[in-house]
């Protein structure tokens, strides 16, 4: 888990949904519980694959900061918050401690 | 209960796992009877395992209040789209004249399946017997089971069907009639009667067709005067029984390969047929054997290429079931509705 120690929530891929890279460009998310599709460009799959080990939010704001050279300084945390918050609305990634995860899924991961 | 060549239960499992490696999204069950396997849940529980949805296409008369319990365990009602019912009359009379000693049943079924809001299709068959019943069969589907809506088709003439066609399928003027009584019932319920193949279908489709000629005016939700009847090639392929892959169940002869023994990801990436179905859309219909010199040639699509297979032996003709020439030369064509 990549964490930076603050005080932020730890976002973890829901392992339920199915990523399909469709080019260099992005790829294509699928939710196979809510039937639900969500395309990421380059900067949405840099933070899925940041979010499979969990990672919080200061850490995907340096991540991006390192990654990107467009990212810009002052509004990227809040644009990556309100992204973060629309994944985890629609199932695509849980909060460490809150994560709807199936059985199935547990196991999966086991 | 599987038959001989069936695949097992653990190459079930195999094949969906193979599916979910894949990223496919949806799989659809159906038969003959899918719900006659004993392992179905099994199966069921085996693609949501593999992080997909499914539906399933049954005949209905299988349902019980115990068999809805399972559909409610874990994920199984959660990841299903939807369950489509196959319901050809009003009454066993004419339900059962194509599919023997199954209505009360497949009503039973169908009105458990309402109760307990699962999502739920219906799907018509036209066929000789049932035309002048169909508006009784809209009243029972739409206003006593009260479903929202429901689609319809036709019987086409396809394998050990074939030798079948006096009885199974609609004449030209048989077409023209349903036509009529679908544009009926259209009126009396907005929406609620839908299609994808079949006499409402060809009704609007040769409307269009008529309208583009006389206006030069074509319709820009479909592409007319080239093979583009079909688009299932692009979005799914079919696996049958015993694992044997298809480009769909109609163009069920043409054999892409095993899912156990094939790779499915470059069947589909390259598999030669495909791409030769693919490129079909390309063809201009007036090059098409047999439509060369078709004064519609320039406003039809050719329609399904499985039937143009099946009864062809040639996908890049055009469905002889749709031609709307032949349809002209037996009823008068659009204009006599």
């Amino acid at each position: 888990m990549e964490t930076t120690g603050e005080n932020h929530p730890v976002y973890l891929q829901n392992p339920d949904v199915v990523v399909r890279e469709v080019d260099e460009d992005g790829a294509l998310l699928f939710n196979p519980d809510t039937n639900s599709i969500r395309v990421v460009n380059r900067t949405g799959l840099f933070i899925w694959e940041l979010c499979e080990k969990g990672s919080d939010l200061s850490a995907m704001v340096a991540g991006l900061k390192k990654s990107f050279d467009q990212a810009t300084e002052d509004e990227m945390p809040e644009q990556v918050k309100t992204y973060l918050a629309e994944l985890v609305q629609n199932g695509f990634l849980g909060q460490e401690g809150n994560e709807v995860l199936s059985s199935e899924s547990e196991e999966r991961k086991r | 209960m599987a038959a001989l060549s069936d695949l097992s239960t653990a190459q079930w499992h195999e094949v969906f796992e193979r599916l979910g490696a894949l990223g496919i999204m949806d799989a659809t069950l159906t038969g003959g009877e899918a719900l006659i396997r004993t392992d179905f849940f099994e199966l069921v529980d085996s693609i949501i395992a593999n992080r997909m949805r499914y539906s399933l296409l049954s005949n209905g008369t299988l349902f019980t209040q115990a068999l809805i319990d399972k559909f409610k365990t874990g994920k199984r009602f959660q990841r299903l789209n939807s369950i489509q019912i196959s319901i050809d009359g009003s009454c066993a009379k004419v339900h059962d004249s194509h599919r023997p000693h199954s209505f009360d049943r497949a009503i039973r079924g169908l009105r458990l399946l309402k109760a307990h809001g699962f999502p739920l299709t219906v799907r018509v068959t036209m066929h000789p017997d049932n035309v002048e019943d169909l508006e009784a069969t809209a009243r029972l589907l739409l206003e006593d089971v009260g479903l929202p809506s429901f689609t319809t088709n036709e019987a086409f003439p396809m394998g050990a069907g074939c030798g079948n066609e006096g009885t199974t399928c609609l004449t030209p003027m048989r077409q023209l009639e349903a036509m009529r009584v679908i544009a009926g019932l259209q009126a009396r319920y907005p929406g609620r009667i839908g299609a994808q193949a079949g006499p409402l279908v060809k009704r609007r489709m040769f409307a269009e067709m008529e309208e583009a000629r006389a206006t030069g005016n074509k319709p820009t939700r479909w592409v007319m005067g080239y093979l583009t009847g079909c688009g299932c090639v692009f979005s799914k392929v079919d696996i049958l029984h015993d694992g044997t892959v298809v480009p769909c169940h109609v163009l069920h002869r043409l054999v892409l390969g095993n899912i156990l023994t094939d790779d499915l990801g470059e069947i589909w990436r390259s598999h030669p047929t495909l791409k030769a179905l693919r490129k079909r859309r390309a063809i201009p219909m007036k090059e098409v054997p047999g439509c060369e010199g078709c004064e519609w040639a320039e406003f039809c699509n050719g329609s399904c290429p499985g039937l143009a297979h099946e009864l062809t032996g040639d996908f890049n003709r055009a469905n002889p079931e749709d031609c709307y020439r032949h349809f002209i030369e037996e009823t008068g064509g659009i204009h006599a509705l």
